[in-house]
């Protein structure tokens, strides 16, 4: 009986893994990336596209660059932009990540290359809109999020602790 | 009976539902025009977001982020007079900007006896909203 219950478990853990990495390479996908492509402008939202220039290989072939060819387009917007304190006075300045401290650059570290999870949007309760034009604008991709507490656990949990709870 | 129990329940959820509308007010209602953000960014450009301490584990000013809708800080100190609020100013941006690093010994170390809550060298700035 136990054996076949972790059997169920494992299942179920796996195939939620195997969605989850789905859902993570498709998100990935969706992201866009400065340093790994270049391009004239740096603007977040630009389209970069660079013409490949290629010489055809047989006669009569027309390069890319001749027929006005616009090669196959990446976003640049950045794959995980840091935050920066601001002004004009400081003496140092810091930035927002790595969170929650800072470590020494050989340590290594991790970031979130999904905008819509990086932690400073869990401070406070909101609603936030992710636009993304893609194919010269004919597609448009919309990431609706909103952040906040569960309404009626926090409500029960508001009762419980600053009216029931016995304070010690 | 049974219609006053329904009263009873629909009752509860009015409750509920009125406790959580009121809880889930915004900072920044009343504040139409976000006149404070202005005046916080006004203020923020031509003072700095730290003092003049070092945290101690990194021998530069720690910045603590506190939620974009946080307003005031307080700092204590010794004596009576000492505890005081002020508006925190300073919130993240998009904007990379130098220096990074101070040099080092730029900044004062937490003394043997601090006597403020400024001298350990954490600073709040408020998070960015986007």
């Amino acid at each position: 009986m136990l054996q076949r219950h972790l059997s169920a478990h494992t299942i179920f853990a796996i195939a939620i893994c195997a969605l989850v990495a789905v859902a993570a390479s498709a998100l990935a996908e969706a992201q866009e990336c400065s340093d790994c492509g270049t391009s004239d402008s740096s603007y977040v939202g630009d389209l970069g596209g660079e013409v490949i220039e290629g010489d055809g290989g047989f006669i009569g072939d027309m390069s890319p660059s001749d027929a006005g060819c616009i090669g196959r387009g990446y976003g640049q917007p950045d794959l995980f932009y840091n935050y920066f304190t601001q002004g004009n006075c400081n003496t140092a300045n810091a930035q927002l990540y790595v969170s929650p401290l800072p470590v020494p650059p050989f340590v290594g570290h991790t970031f979130y290359t999904y905008q819509p999870f990086h932690p400073h949007h869990y401070l406070y309760a909101h609603t936030d809109r992710y636009h993304r034009y893609y194919d010269n604008g004919r597609g448009m991709n919309r990431t609706k999020v909103s952040y906040g507490t569960r309404p009626i656990f926090t409500a029960v949990q508001n009762v419980y602790w600053n009216k029931l709870r016995i304070p010690r | 009976m049974l219609r006053r129990k329904l009263i009873k329940l629909i009752g509860l959820a009015a409750v509920i539902v009125a406790s959580q509308t009121a809880d889930s007010s915004k900072a920044e209602a009343g504040d139409y025009y976000a006149m404070t953000q202005v005046w916080a960014h006004n203020f923020a450009m031509d003072r700095p977001w730290h003092g003049n301490y070092a945290y101690q584990n990194y021998g530069q000013p720690l910045a603590l982020v506190v939620p974009p809708t946080a307003h005031m800080r307080q700092t204590l100190s010794w004596g009576v007079s000492q505890n005081l609020m002020y508006p925190v100013y300073h919130q993240y941006g998009r904007s990379a900007n130098s220096p990074g690093a101070a040099a080092p010994g730029s900044f004062y170390p937490t003394p043997s006896w601090p006597s403020h809550t400024d001298q350990f060298g954490v600073y709040y700035v408020r998070g960015p909203w986007k």
